[in-house]
């Protein structure tokens, strides 16, 4: 990665453009049913602000690989990858584009995102390229209904020391991850265009009007006020059974790790009766413990899933009310 | 924008209706800012797919090529444009497959050069008749941010290239739910710079207030024709018939089924997840004391 800049201080705010955005949307949807991942390029302002104004695409090597749930493993074709983004950013950099990588992002999959893969990537691009690179995550199972799915996180310095360290110990699972908060911006001459899309001014020539309907697409104009009717959709149910479904498969991995867990708790405890010079925290700290983090970032997948399936289902009951209150009128 | 007739220009050749998805817009205008110093207009090369008709060109993606103008001469990136197709080509997926269409300029104008610029650019399209998509980023024309798309024909004569001629093609923008959904969400955004002070409302309250305003002028719209102060419709009444008969009817008692059956559903479900919660947290109590031993 090109230009490393020290940075002066933490964020506290990332700043996404619409062209940024729209190409994470673009390539995350086109490769469905794959995950994918690519590269963020950006700025780093004043004011504790990370600027994020282009974005490309990772190659994507182990399409075949990967299955639709398991979510991709940067790592892998990591070395054919950085030749790429190396090449891709020298090529972006003769048409001005901000040469600066500030992080990269991943398309997510109903909401899983702490898993160990995602971990281990963030972590090295906070320690090598720079302490303020984020990864936005953005989901588009999810993004239906007019809700945009996007996430952006980065680790915590309190789990970024315990990663150096190798140390297996306990942290808060809720203090893995902590969460940015994305918010979108545009340039002016974008405002300018959104403004006339927002008033209609591109979709008015008569003759496509035909054209649409007779191949029945859908128009820009037309869509961006139907986006807000999308959430009155009533159907809730394949997402409650995808939801429980993965929470069934989570909280079966929390049991089988903390299944590793105590039988290896047992086993120092027989030990300790042989070898009493032995602390339990070298016991721990050695290689062939289980590692703690993987049950830790299950931990804290299941509560985000909690929060997430909470608000879904508020959402749910808000909706059936209101269809009750309007059959009742009739 | 002065709209010709269809039948003008295209009765010896199939129309071609362009559909550009806002991302490319976003692109040009983008690139636009990062123009280098004095040079009045940026080009670049549009991706996108060719309907097996003909008739339809929709342009997804697009990316910068550097140019540089000196009155009559032009040069353009062709290693540049060669070099960062290949680079985008290497994760496409293969039923997506992005073909060069054609190419974009942020001037309104069609100078010489732009003949030039089309001439390289029919060596790189596959049936050698590329898309010119020219977007007006000066603001001057009604105000606004527009842009017009063009074919080129050569003019022949005696079997000699004159020059080109470039024909303007009907133009829409399209957006898929995404897009769409990213479109709605940026304009919310700007707009919530403008008045912070309004607090939030909640998205569904947002979405109910919309439709009654709908509701209300249909339901204008139904009584002034029922007074006879407005000449009726029979195609407006269609539709709202139509609208009207997708309400479904039922029965009270289906009705009360219904509700308290997903009700009780959704209330499993909460009921489930905040027990995974509780037990969750016991876990982790749990998991802390570990390090004490």
């Amino acid at each position: 990665m090109a230009a490393v800049i020290e940075a002066s201080e933490r964020i506290s705010q990332v700043h996404i453009e619409g062209l940024a955005l729209m190409k994470i949307v673009k390539h995350c949807h086109e490769s469905l049913p794959h995950m994918v991942s690519g590269s963020l390029l950006g700025l780093e302002v004043s004011g504790g602000i990370l600027e994020v104004t282009h974005a490309f695409p990772f190659p994507d090597s182990r399409a075949a690989a990967g299955s639709a749930a398991a979510v991709s493993d940067t790592m892998e074709g990591d070395q054919d990858g950085h030749e790429y983004q190396i090449e891709m950013m020298r090529m972006l950099r003769e048409v001005n584009v901000d040469n600066n990588c500030v992080g990269w992002y991943q398309s997510m999959y109903l909401g899983i995102y702490s898993t160990s893969s995602l971990l281990e990537n963030q972590l090295s691009y906070q320690t090598d390229l720079s302490p303020n690179a984020v990864v936005i995550l953005y989901d588009p199972m999810q993004t239906t209904h007019g809700k945009l799915a996007l996430k952006c996180y980065r680790l915590t310095e309190e789990c970024i020391r315990l990663k150096e360290n190798e140390e297996n110990a306990f942290i808060d699972p809720r203090k893995i991850f902590e969460e940015v908060p994305v918010k979108l911006t545009n340039p002016g001459l974008v405002k300018a265009l959104l403004m006339d899309v927002a008033d209609g001014v591109h979709d008015d020539s008569s003759n496509l009007q035909l054209f649409e309907k007779e191949h029945n697409t859908n128009r820009l104009g037309s869509s961006t006020v139907k986006t807000t009717f999308d959430r009155l959709d009533l159907s809730t149910n394949p997402y409650l059974e995808k939801h429980l479904e993965f929470l069934c498969g989570w909280v079966d991995d929390l049991a089988v790790e903390q299944q590793k867990m105590q039988f290896y708790a047992r086993q120092l405890h027989r030990d300790k009766h042989r070898r009493k010079d032995s602390s339990a925290g070298d016991a721990w700290a050695s290689s062939d413990a289980p590692r703690r983090m993987e049950s830790l970032l299950i931990t804290n997948q299941i509560r985000s899933y909690c929060e997430q399936m909470n608000q879904f289902t508020s959402e749910g009951i808000e909706k059936v009310y209101l269809m009750s209150g309007m059959q009742k009128k009739d | 924008m002065p709209q010709q007739s269809p039948a003008l220009l295209f009765d010896t050749t199939t129309t071609t209706t362009v559909f550009v998805h806002p991302l490319v817009l976003l692109h040009i205008l983008d690139h636009h800012r990062r123009r280098p110093a004095g040079s009045a207009r940026v080009i670049g090369t549009l991706l996108g797919r060719f309907d097996d008709s003909g008739v339809l060109v929709e342009v997804t993606n697009a990316f910068a090529v550097p140019h540089a103008e000196r009155g009559d001469e032009v040069a353009i990136g062709k290693d540049f444009n060669k070099t960062l197709w290949a680079l985008l080509q290497q994760n496409s997926s293969k039923q997506q497959r992005e073909v060069i269409v054609g190419w974009y300029s942020s001037s309104p104008l069609l100078s010489d050069t732009s003949s030039l610029i089309h001439d390289f650019y029919s060596t790189e399209t596959e049936d050698g008749n590329p898309v010119h998509l020219v977007v007006d980023c000066r603001l001057t024309e009604e105000n606004a941010v527009t842009m017009r798309a063009f074919h080129s024909t050569p003019i022949l004569v005696q079997g000699e290239t004159l020059g080109n001629l470039f024909h303007e093609l009907p133009l829409s923008l399209r957006s898929n739910e995404p897009e769409a959904i990213c479109v709605s969400e940026m304009i919310k955004s700007m707009n919530d710079n403008n008045e912070t002070t309004e607090r939030e409302k909640p998205p569904l309250q947002i979405s109910m207030e919309q439709l009654y305003e709908l509701l209300e002028t249909a339901c204008t719209y139904v009584d002034a024709v029922v007074d006879g102060t407005t000449p009726p419709d029979t195609e407006k009444g269609r539709h709202i018939a139509d609208a009207l008969a997708t309400v479904p009817r039922m029965r009270p008692d289906a009705m009360d089924k219904l509700f308290h059956e997903s009700l009780q559903d959704l209330l499993m479900v909460t009921y489930l997840s905040n027990l995974t919660q509780t037990q969750i947290a016991i876990a982790e109590k749990l998991n802390a004391t570990l390090d004490l031993q």
